[in-house]
């Protein structure tokens, strides 16, 4: 049981600092091309977690998004939510991959987030520049090694 | 064995009963958010839990700015204020015929039988909070709230022109959004011939579009566009920006006129509020 807090606790500490870090500001060339990094938090976390990490801290985590960034309530929400059970329907076969089969496995899971975003910008009207969408993705499977053994050593460290 | 799948069968159950629960609600959210400003009532509640998040992610910038102006050599320090000197007294003097000529401006209107135009009385300076919002919103977030009896459609702008309208007003911030904005639109005049042109939003900050401008009409590279008054949101005379891009197609029914916004919309970090 107080395992269970003390991860529940980290991993909202985490979610957090990628809450502060999307909110962040960069100039105007850096911020339409800026990966969507606390999407990535919560697949890592998910990825280690996915009994406990589930749906609900996606879809919460989105719905903070939404009123942060001024969006239509369910923008973000949406989008997390379909990401991570993604994550949760493929987890066992993620974690055995190798680093690079890893990206690999992002870019695909991201692909429905892609299309999602895009769809509701349509729908909602929101001008965006389909290139930017498609770098800041790019960037996001460039990262994610490196995220990824940040978060492990987090993991690692105060966790397990 | 048995048990271990019938937990994980259980498991998968839940996630996809999560799964379409937050789905619908999600795609509920979405489609009523247009008509009941959900996500603006939601701030407005939790605007106590907001701003705190605003502050800690401006604290960055702040320690940046800070060092930056630590460090600023004196020399260069002492450069910007002598050309800002310059500038306070050329704008002073510029400021000397105003009274003039409102006066002037009066006589000439009561003789045109026109209605008063009133000068905005207060003018309240305030700070964008320098958050990052969704790289394609044309909004930005205010530090002046409620508290300062800030209200929704009161005109922001900087001293170049108009940025927008406050379209939302919470405890401690508010929210204002920019003529860039698609979903925003304003009535303007053209200054050189009085002709009035609606302008809207692109979703690009460096550019507007003039709308319903029939082919025959009276329009140049370089016009000067400045508010109309007639919306009853913008204050008449206000600048807003210069036709940049005249695109004459006689297949379609009106020009295809490109504005370029006078105010600085992307690099601002004091703007004014009018009452």
């Amino acid at each position: 049981m107080v395992i269970f807090s003390k991860m529940n606790f980290v991993v909202i500490v985490a979610l957090f600092l990628g809450i502060i870090l999307n909110i962040l500001p960069f100039s105007d060339n850096i911020n339409s091309i800026k990966p969507p990094i606390l999407l990535l938090i919560l697949i890592y976390w998910s990825l280690a977690f996915p009994n406990q990490i589930n749906l609900t801290y996606a879809f919460v985590s989105g719905l903070i998004m939404d009123v942060l960034l001024i969006m239509p309530l369910g923008y973000n929400a949406l989008c997390y939510t379909i990401t991570i059970f993604l994550i949760l329907l493929y987890y066992p076969q993620i974690r055995l991959q190798s680093s690079l089969n890893k990206m690999l496995s992002l870019l695909l899971i991201l692909i429905p987030f892609f299309l999602m975003s895009t769809i509701g910008n349509n729908f909602l009207k929101i001008n965006y520049n389909l290139f930017d969408v498609l770098t800041s993705i790019f960037i996001s499977v460039i990262i994610w090694p490196t995220l990824f053994s940040m978060l492990r050593f987090i993991r690692q460290k105060y966790i397990s | 064995m048995i048990v271990n799948n019938n937990l994980h069968f259980r498991q998968s159950n839940i996630t996809s009963i999560k799964l379409i629960l937050f789905l619908v609600i999600s795609i509920f959210f979405l489609i009523i958010d247009n008509k009941l400003e959900l996500s603006n009532k939601v701030r407005e509640n939790a605007s106590y839990l907001i701003s705190p998040i605003y502050k800690i992610a401006e604290v960055p910038v702040e320690i940046y700015y800070n060092i930056k102006t630590h460090i600023e050599s004196k020399n260069s320090l002492i450069k910007k204020n002598e050309s800002l000197e310059k500038k306070i007294f050329i704008q002073s003097g510029i400021i000397q015929k105003i009274p003039s000529l409102k006066e002037e401006n009066k006589r000439l209107k009561k003789l045109l039988n026109s209605s008063n135009s009133a000068m905005s009385s207060k003018i309240l300076i305030a700070e964008l909070i320098k958050v990052n919002l969704s790289p394609f919103s044309n909004k930005i977030v205010l530090d002046k709230g409620s508290e300062n009896n800030i209200f929704v459609g009161q005109v922001v702008i900087d001293s170049l022109g108009i940025l927008g309208q406050v379209s939302e007003v919470n405890n401690d911030f508010s929210v204002a959004t920019l003529i860039t904005d698609p979903g925003h639109a304003l009535l303007a005049v053209n200054a050189r011939t009085e002709k009035r042109i609606v302008i809207s939003g692109t979703g690009d900050n460096r550019f507007l579009k003039a709308k319903f401008i029939s082919l025959n009409e009276d329009v140049m590279e370089g016009d000067i566009l400045i508010t109309s008054g007639l919306d009853n949101i913008f204050p008449e005379g206000y600048m807003i920006g210069q036709i940049s891009k005249i695109n004459k197609n006689l297949q379609e029914d009106f020009l295809e006129v490109n504005v370029t916004p006078s105010s600085s919309l992307s690099s601002n970090r004091e703007v004014m509020l009018l009452w």
